[in-house]
């Protein structure tokens, strides 16, 4: 079945700045895919139940308030209770190296900082589409 | 909930896909109330929604929201951007939010709407409620698929030859001005007037901002479909439903069956001299009729026997 890519995207925790998001969910529709933008002050809790009920294959987390290790990080958790499997997540935002390293160690399978295209972001997707 | 929540996100994903429904789960369907709510791009729909939520939920009734959205024209990529408005329900057990693009389908729904209308009545919800598109003056298939049309509007788009006009105007049981708090907007005093013979369309002014209205609403929507049910409307718009349902699905196989049969070399002919001006247009649909549709729909007629049989077909077909 050759149906569009679905992405979720989103911001954890408290925070508010989400052009940057919002750039990335266009992109990604102008790459083709279905992206469902579920917008600012989300909770983990809400995000994976999202994920969830719309079927998703990959979640990108945006946060920009230094909320990522704790928020991101429970994101994790709550797919592996909820036993998802086969669903990409990526990461954005202001996010220092070693965060990145242990984000990755987490799961997380890339780490988008200032400047990314969205390009890469999209490649990134596409390649792992399943 | 009779279905578990990964089983039905699972079913609804192939049902958008153009799967049929298991004739067992259609079979239990007819028990959800499906509202449908409708009307122009940021009138305050889906916010309006978030505040149906919450009030149906505190009456124990549990809700289905499918929220559409455009799908790209050059792109086939979609913005889905109305669940973050209702995100707040979104761990609520008796809430499930579902948002669809359209996937080239005009109307205001998507092709697999009324599919999927079913597969949430069949897993138990209360309410389903179909959000359209942001929709122009034309699009009115949720009329297909709802018992209750709402058409939400706001202050000041348009005067009364507006209101006068055919198509979306038409089709709504409750009429909604949303952004009531905008532009001094002042309600007039009309309560919905409900008889078992004549329903009075009721025309609400709300504002999802601030929650006013939103109890007068839920309450129309009650009397409306208890109206529908007294007046024996209900069973007639179910008719309908189901009728609109076999008709688009007739269509579209049969259109399947045109653009396969129009691949044969005969019809390539045919198509050729229609360019070269040898043949006219009518006098093409003519000969094509005649000559080569004939066979290929009876042919899908065989294969309708079976569906699974049919999907082997189509996948074969496209080799």
């Amino acid at each position: 079945m050759n149906r569009p890519l679905k992405v979720l995207i989103a911001k954890a925790g408290l925070d508010g700045h989400e052009r940057g998001a919002l750039v990335v969910a266009m992109g990604l529709r102008d790459a083709g895919m279905e992206v469902v933008y579920t917008g600012i002050r989300n909770t983990p809790e809400q995000i994976v139940a999202a994920a969830l009920q719309e079927d998703v294959d990959v979640i990108g987390l945006s946060s920009l308030s230094g909320g990522h290790m704790a928020q991101f990080k429970r994101v994790m958790e709550l797919l592996k209770k909820e036993k998802v499997s086969g669903l990409l997540v990526f990461a954005g935002g202001i996010i220092p190296d070693d965060d990145v390293k242990k984000l990755k160690k987490l799961g997380i399978k890339e780490v988008f900082g200032p400047g990314s295209s969205i390009a890469s972001i999209a490649e990134l997707i596409t390649k792992s589409r399943r | 909930m009779k279905m578990h929540g990964n089983e039905l996100t699972k079913l609804v994903t192939r049902l958008e896909s153009g799967e049929p429904l298991p004739t067992a789960l259609y079979r239990r369907t007819g028990n959800a109330r499906i509202l449908g709510i409708t009307g122009p791009p940021g009138v305050g729909k889906s916010s309006l929604i978030d505040r149906l939520i919450d009030n149906l939920r505190r009456q124990d009734k549990t809700v289905a929201v499918i929220a559409i959205d455009p799908t790209s024209p050059t792109s086939g990529g979609a913005l889905l951007g109305d669940r973050l408005r209702m995100q707040r329900h979104s761990e609520d057990e008796g809430v499930y939010i579902r948002s669809l693009a359209t996937r080239h389908h005009h109307g205001g729904v998507t092709d697999s709407t009324p599919q999927i209308v079913h597969a949430l009545d069949a897993a138990g919800f209360d309410i389903v409620i179909v959000e359209t598109v942001g929709t122009g003056q034309d699009e009115v298939e949720v009329a297909e698929v709802a018992d209750t049309v709402v058409v939400v509007l706001m202050p000041e788009l348009g005067d009364e030859i507006q209101r006068a006009k055919s198509g979306l105007m038409e089709i709504a049981d409750v009429l909604v001005i949303n952004k009531a708090d905008l532009f001094n907007a002042r309600a007039p005093a009309t309560s919905p007037r409900y008889s078992a013979l004549k329903w009075e369309r009721p025309t609400i002014h709300t504002s999802a901002k601030s929650g006013e209205g939103i109890t007068t609403l839920c309450g129309a929507m009650d009397i409306h479909h208890a109206y529908l049910v007294h007046s024996g409307k209900l069973a007639k718009r179910r008719e309908r439903a189901a009728r609109a349902e076999v008709t688009r699905l007739l269509q579209s196989r049969l259109t399947a069956s045109i653009l396969r049969a129009l691949e044969e070399p005969q019809a390539q002919t045919i198509l050729t001299d229609v360019a070269k001006r040898k043949l006219d247009p009518h006098d093409a649909v003519e000969k094509l009729t005649k000559e080569i549709l004939g066979s290929h729909t009876r042919s899908s007629k065989h294969a309708a026997t079976s569906t699974r049989r049919q999907t082997t077909k189509r996948r074969k077909t496209r080799r």
